[in-house]
């Protein structure tokens, strides 16, 4: 093996330019930086751009995170070559890659959804169509961002998945760019398919009347979710964005990298995401009722239904911001330990850094990013700023190889073998003892979740975020 | 070789464990948390029912609630400065535009244009304005007269809200008799529901008749919200609600909800009033809290005759802007399982809203559409409501 035939991502190692804290303290401060900078340029309502409206900012973030994946995961950098990624200056390549996706973005935006969709297949797509029936132009742009913004929320899912729970098959083999216009086109075929059976009735409702001939008025979930609004799918989508993400890098494809089958191991892994995103999801839904009482259907906010679901996906993203800083920036820490037990440290590590982001942001956020207090707010998504700040994540380690704090090596052929190791995995091998002590984590486990199911009204009750 | 076997026993004993600890969490995330039986532990709401009197009855005047006259340039507006959460004092709107442009004002320099000429002159300071703000023709404004019938028949009158065109909303003082009432210091309170233009940017207006009147507003008021306050005249201490029940007068209380607003505004004030024999009226400006948050919250935290929801009045804050969502028809389905009998909705409601509650069969008053406002579909300008 070596490093040509595998991805640009799998064939290098990053490497510290500094030893100690000093790299992840550096990058830190210039993410950080170049968060706030970039954020009041586009997103601030009271900076340049003010795309945060709030819709077409958030259009705008998921789309450009959806570009990310498939620039470097789906397209593993094609056009650009091999040697050209080796050789340029992280700080080029970091501007010219998020260029052409930015463009990338736009044409895709502008040209598939609004011009080619919004003209000759659904009207709600083009914001010059709503316009002409009657909409006022903020609402009318405000509706197709929606949309658009939706179908990106289903992609950021599938996309991924294709590449980390299913490896790319049956296509892995494929040169690019025939890959990745494979993968593309079949992941958005899904996602489209996934947009319609999910989103399509949401957007439906928007009109008066219901759009009944074109979509199911009231839509199927209306019973189970308490809500008609879309908002239940983005919750569980959320998840399924945030656990891939979660099996790619802090869980190194564990447990279900221990298949040794391809197929039954790249079927498992895709809908074992699907199955842990769900319970993440209903557990997040349920946290909130304990903590701020159950939802009254028909209101508005912090006690609405359907702004629970939403927050349920706001919540996963807040998981997934430690997940990758720890993956990123801390060599995934821990790794001196087994990987069952690292994983288990690493997952209660982030959750519980999840929870501090949280409350950070509650706390703090309006101080700086142009927002309001409060937590249910109805043009506010605490979505934008965090996958925003994870974008900028992944220009500064997918682009710029983790510049200036790390630089890129290429990696040995025994380092290549044990990246091979993470997608089929033989440390852990089924003996008494990991039945033996799987089946007390199990009751551990369950342990562990209604003790914290218990305490959540106590922190309801007494733990103020925002005074 | 034994101790060796235990050392590699325990080994996979902890990477079972580690990988049970997680699964077995998930596992229970997924199986329980969303049952039945996660629900049934659940405690049920404790009511603390405070007792705030009774009083006969509540009769509504709509001064205005037409806040705005063209939707287009209203939502027009704020789009081009940058969206709904952009800053309302930096919009560049009437009484508080400083001729720079969208998104460009600041509530110093708009003030400082008319300052001197509140609120003893308001057609003046209202010209200056009007060549400073982006669309001066369309501010109207929201506001409505409380005349609350004791038990023992004396009437005690309040007004909710303020309006925001002082041209506009003067004459509409006019038109229903406040300015003499103000002047005659018939009113005893101005409760100001939100810190949005169209409910508190006329102030100027209720403190030209009368400087002195007592005046709540909620304690997320913002600086710029104060010190208006002060450059509009007003000569008594505002008081800060900062309690989430006051009561006003028997069978009368100000409700305090903490929500984030557009534009850069926190908090809404409400009324509840116990109508005797009836139950609870709720009368709102916009009702940014949800018109069922407020309910419940009464529900929970007041004590009203026959324990029933009986009449609605104000703004709702639905489709303000003609826009939709579905969680709009969330409230459309569930509103009819409240029971309310009498529903004065308008202003923020929106049409579309009074449309389907219609068409859901649901107590709606309809309206005359007389003095600019639009439908019929709802309460308009001059229309009136009785509760009791």
């Amino acid at each position: 093996m070596d490093n040509s035939s595998v991805s640009y991502l799998e064939s290098r190692k990053l490497v510290k330019r500094w030893s100690g804290p000093i790299p992840a303290l550096v990058n830190t401060f210039l993410i950080l930086a170049f968060f706030y900078a970039t954020w009041w340029i586009f997103q601030d309502p009271r900076g340049l751009m003010r795309m945060y409206t709030p819709y077409v900012g958030y259009m705008v973030c998921r789309w450009l995170l959806i570009l990310f994946i498939w620039l470097a995961y789906i397209f593993d950098f094609w056009p650009f070559k091999r040697s050209w990624l080796n050789k340029t200056h992280p700080l080029i390549k970091g501007a010219v890659l998020t260029l052409v996706s930015v463009a990338a973005m736009i044409i895709l935006m502008k040209g598939f959804f609004v011009e080619i969709l919004g003209n000759f297949g659904i009207a709600y797509f083009n914001p010059d169509r709503l316009m002409a029936m009657g909409i006022t132009e903020f609402y009318a742009i405000e509706y197709a961002a929606e949309a658009i913004m939706m179908f990106a929320a289903i992609a950021s899912w599938l996309s991924p998945s294709w590449v980390v729970a299913c490896e790319n098959a049956p296509w892995q083999k494929l040169g690019q760019p025939a890959r990745g216009i494979t993968i593309v086109l079949v992941t958005f075929f899904l996602s489209m398919i996934v947009y319609f059976v999910t989103m399509h009735s949401h957007m439906a409702i928007l009109f008066y009347p219901w759009q009944k001939f074109t979509a199911i008025c009231p839509p199927y979930w209306e019973e189970f979710a308490n809500t008609v609004s879309g908002n239940f799918h983005i919750a569980w989508i959320m998840c399924c964005t945030v656990v891939v993400w979660l099996y790619e890098t802090i869980w190194e494809r564990y447990p279900f990298n221990l298949i040794k089958h391809d197929g039954l191991r790249r079927v498992t892994s895709f809908f074992g995401i699907i199955a842990i995103a769900v319970a993440l999801c209903f557990f997040l839904f349920y946290a909130q009722d304990l903590v701020w009482g159950t939802t009254i259907r028909g209101t508005r906010r912090l006690m609405a239904p359907d702004w629970r679901w939403l927050h349920v996906g706001e919540m996963a993203i807040f998981w997934l911001v430690p997940t990758l800083f720890l993956n990123f920036y801390c060599n995934n820490w821990p790794t001196k330990f087994s990987r069952p037990v690292n994983v288990c440290i690493r997952t209660l590590l982030t959750a519980a850094l999840a929870v501090v982001v949280y409350v950070i942001y509650y706390k703090t956020s309006h101080l700086f990013l142009g927002t309001q207090k409060g937590f249910s707010h109805p043009q506010q998504f605490p979505m934008i700023p965090m996958i925003w700040l994870i974008n900028i994540f992944l220009i500064n380690v997918w682009f710029m190889d983790g510049w200036p704090g790390w630089k890129a090596v290429q990696k040995t052929e025994a380092e290549l073998e044990n990246h091979q190791n993470d997608v089929v995995a033989s440390d852990v091998k089924w003996t008494q003892g990991i039945a033996k002590g799987l089946g007390i984590g199990l009751v551990a486990g369950a342990l562990l979740y209604f003790a914290i199911i218990k305490a959540l009204p106590w922190v309801g009750a007494n733990i103020t975020i925002i005074k | 070789m034994s101790t060796n076997r235990n050392n590699i026993s325990r080994r996979d004993f902890v990477k079972g464990a580690a990988t049970g600890l997680v699964a077995g969490t998930f596992a229970s995330m997924g199986m329980y948390s969303y049952s039945p039986w996660a629900y049934s532990q659940l405690p049920k709401t404790q009511r603390n029912q405070q007792d705030f009197g009774t009083c006969r009855s509540v009769r509504v005047t709509n001064i205005s609630e037409t806040s705005w006259f063209n939707n287009a340039h209203l939502i027009g507006d704020i789009h081009e400065a940058g969206g709904l959460l952009v800053n309302q004092y930096t919009l560049n709107w009437a009484p508080l535009a400083n001729g720079k442009g969208s998104g460009k004002g600041s509530y110093e320099e708009g003030i400082s244009t008319i300052k001197d000429l509140l609120p003893h002159d308001l057609e003046k300071a209202w010209e200056i304005q009007k060549k400073l703000s982006l669309h001066p023709e369309n501010p109207g404004g929201y506001s409505c007269l409380l005349e609350v019938e004791a038990l023992d028949g004396t009437v005690r009158k309040f007004l909710l809200d303020t309006g925001w065109s002082y041209e506009w909303m003067d004459s509409c003082f006019k038109r229903e008799g406040i300015d003499q009432m103000l002047r005659d210091q018939e009113i005893e309170a101005l409760f100001i529901s939100h810190e949005h233009w169209d409910h508190f940017w006329g102030l100027p207006v209720t403190m030209k008749y009368d400087n002195r009147i007592p005046l709540y507003v909620h304690d997320g008021f913002y600086k710029e919200g104060l010190q208006y306050i002060k450059d509009s005249g007003y000569k008594g201490e505002p008081v800060i609600v900062n309690k989430p029940v006051t009561q006003i007068a028997p069978g009368m209380a100000l409700l305090k909800f903490d929500v984030p607003i557009i534009n850069r505004v926190f908090g809404e004030t409400s009324l509840a009033f116990n109508i005797k024999d009836k139950g609870l009226v709720l009368v709102s400006g916009c009702n940014h809290q949800g018109i069922l948050q407020f309910a419940d919250f009464a529900f929970t935290n007041l004590k009203y005759d026959n324990d029933k929801f009986y009449g609605i009045y104000g703004g709702l804050h639905i489709s303000p802007f003609e826009d939709w969502d579905p969680k709009y028809d969330d409230l459309v389905i569930a509103l009819g399982q409240w029971g309310f009998e009498l529903i004065g909705c308008n202003h923020c409601t929106g049409h579309l809203t009074a449309k389907k509650f219609v068409e859901a069969g649901y107590p709606v008053v309809r309206g005359t559409a007389r003095f600019r406002s639009a439908s019929e579909d709802y309460l308009g300008n001059g229309d009136k409501i009785t509760f009791g």
